[in-house]
């Protein structure tokens, strides 16, 4: 019996009901995922076409085949592409967007790098949240190291650099003010612990969590500046690259590469790939989710 | 594992025929899995399958299941061979058999979660053929469908010491194998391979079932039992595994399997994981709908 490997024959559901996508979209996908990495799975295809049909109406496109016209021909072709991409990853943005990878992070990460550097004087781990946008990660991160700070991480410094190009969205992290549609994903023991409540509608992010973040601007096409972050145990970096050309996407994550420590590790986005841009990370499976890791010096894996 | 203990596993295999029946069909069915030569099994399927009204009633639902994205449904085994091709509709009544032998019902293992396992294994170990261009896809399929069957005939045979190996794999968060083999001292390795001697199977099969944990054992089918070690493995990081986390990480490329698939299938290299593993997810909802429709609606469970 064939499941995925006959992509037609799989039911897919666009907007949740029982109308089949049209083939097209399989097509999208495809170029996609050849372009920035983002795969969207044949159960999410109807996210894609919703967004598409956003674009569609902005263009005035009839049919997603004229839709896919102007997604290929020239000069449109990059410009479209980029708003495609704004289009299906808006809304994703959320405090603990991924518990597959926080799982990874704190059950299997954490104990590894905890009982390497256990050898070592200084105990610090240091995070960056490359491209952090409006802080969800990055609180996310802190939050967690913080629920780790009496058990694994006692006794360490905690670090987390997180950085954006965008001014306004890291006035908007520092202040840490999130709603009800950030705060989807968090629990009741996360916001009693570590908000307070600013209104009726809004948390704002505790300064014990905050002190342990530093907000900064950095622009991860400017090479020097990169080559200063050093030292560093886990890279995030969740849907920023996808808007990448292939050339600067494989300097930045060589750029990640080196700022890693040995046995560090390099996230990205749930449903995003390094599409084979870099052949020094080994591609590591945790369950539910995929890291890249950068080999320690003992594991005679470089 | 010492003689005696070969011993009490091969004794109590031995009475498995006073555990739940087998359909009659099945163990013919596996046979003509096994052989080769296409045309002439056509009548022999159809010839067997029209002793068990049940199996071809169910082989006819599951091939009518959107799965298959068939337009009209098969409305006899011959048709359904017509339409989907013989191998398919082998593979159909084998995993229906197999849901008649195992039905769902309340083990120390939850049936639908072992199946789901197992099919999942199955589909990837297919799918994995495809993209190397292995002759035999159905084999592989048969191997993968198959791989776990010990964790059966622990259910059954060994239902009180494997209830300590289920409750310690999920209390320490560690693979199956390894609680099995330090609370029983032996794993569904021993227990398959004795169930898949008495009934049988091709050699190579017995070779995976016996060796999927510890590929250098296998003598013969090392290429095969490499493919389904991998599978089984992606399975499990992909949420298809035995229903708990399992705290662990998989690097894919480094494990010995690898460069032992490899040497046999040189297109290896250019699969895309990333893209393998998202397309996985994809068939996850599948197969939650066709373990529930052959094997009985058994709790979905995380």
């Amino acid at each position: 019996m064939t499941i995925i490997t006959q992509p037609a024959a799989v039911p897919v559901t666009p907007n949740k009901g029982a109308e089949p996508v049209d083939p097209v979209y399989r097509q999208i996908r495809d170029l996609v995922y050849k372009v920035s990495g983002i795969y969207k799975a044949e159960e999410k295809l109807y996210l894609l076409a919703d967004g598409c049909t956003r674009r569609m109406k902005q263009l005035g496109a009839r049919t997603p085949r004229d839709y896919w016209d102007q997604l290929t021909a020239q000069p449109s072709r990059d410009g479209e592409l980029r708003q495609l991409l704004n289009e299906i990853t808006i809304g994703e943005t959320c405090l603990f967007r991924s518990q597959p990878q926080l799982d990874a992070l704190r059950k299997v990460i954490l104990p590894e790098i905890v009982g390497e550097k256990n050898k070592q004087i200084t105990k610090r781990l240091r995070i960056w949240s490359a491209g952090c946008s409006t802080g969800e990660e990055s609180y996310t991160l802190a939050m967690n190291m913080l629920e780790e700070r009496d058990r694994l991480l006692q006794g360490w410094t905690l670090e987390i650099l997180a950085t954006d190009l965008n001014d306004r969205s890291i006035e908007t992290a520092k202040a840490g003010i999130y709603g009800d549609y950030a705060l989807r994903n968090t629990t009741d023991y996360f916001k009693r612990k570590y908000f307070s409540i600013l209104d009726e509608r809004k948390l704002q992010v505790s300064a014990e969590v905050k002190k342990l973040i530093t907000f900064s601007r950095l622009n991860l096409q400017d090479d020097s500046r990169m080559l200063f972050m050093k030292g560093i145990d886990l890279v995030f970096c969740c849907n920023v690259l996808i808007y990448f050309d292939g050339v600067s996407k494989a300097k930045v994550i060589n750029h990640f590469f080196s700022n890693l420590n040995f046995g560090g590790y390099f996230f990205l986005g749930t449903s995003e790939s390094l599409m084979r841009l870099n052949d020094q990370f080994h591609l590591i499976h945790f369950p539910g989710t995929i890291a890249y890791w950068k080999p320690s010096l003992k594991s005679g894996k470089l | 594992m010492t003689v005696s203990l070969a011993e009490t596993i091969h004794e109590r295999v031995r009475h498995i025929e006073t555990m739940p029946a087998i359909p009659a069909v099945f163990l013919p069915l596996l046979k003509l899995l096994s052989s080769s030569g296409q045309d002439a099994r056509v009548d022999e399927v159809v010839r067997l399958v029209s002793y068990d009204n049940t199996i071809a009633a169910q082989c006819l639902r599951v091939a009518s299941s959107p799965l298959f994205g068939l337009e009209k449904s098969p409305k006899s085994i011959k048709g359904a061979v017509l339409t989907l091709g013989l191998r398919r509709v082998e593979t159909i009544l084998l995993t229906c058999c197999l849901g008649q032998a195992f039905p769902a019902k309340k083990w120390v293992l939850d049936p639908a979660v072992f199946w789901r396992h197992s099919l999942g294994c199955a589909m990837v170990c297919r799918k994995f053929s495809e993209k190397l261009a292995v002759a035999d896809g159905e084999k592989a399929y048969m191997a993968g469908l198959l791989h776990d069957i010990g964790f059966m005939v622990n259910c059954l045979v060994f239902p009180e010491e494997f209830a300590k190996t289920m409750k310690c794999a999920r209390g320490e968060e560690i693979p199956l194998d390894e609680a099995e083999q330090s609370t029983m001292g032996f794993t569904h390795c021993e227990t398959g391979q004795a169930l898949a001697e008495k009934w049988g199977l091709a050699n190579d099969v017995i070779e995976v079932i016996a060796h999927h944990h510890a590929i250098e054992k296998s003598q013969k089918a090392r290429p095969l039992v490499a493919l389904v070690h991998l599978s089984d493995l992606l399975c499990r990081m992909r949420g298809l595994g035995y229903g708990y986390y399992e705290r662990r990480m998989v690097d894919l490329i480094a494990d010995p399997a690898w460069p032992i698939l490899l040497q046999e299938h040189r297109d290896l290299e250019g699969v895309d994981l990333v893209r393998f593993t998202f397309e996985l997810d994809e068939a996850v909802g599948a197969i939650h709908a066709l373990v529930a429709m052959v094997f009985g609606s058994a709790p979905a469970r995380t």
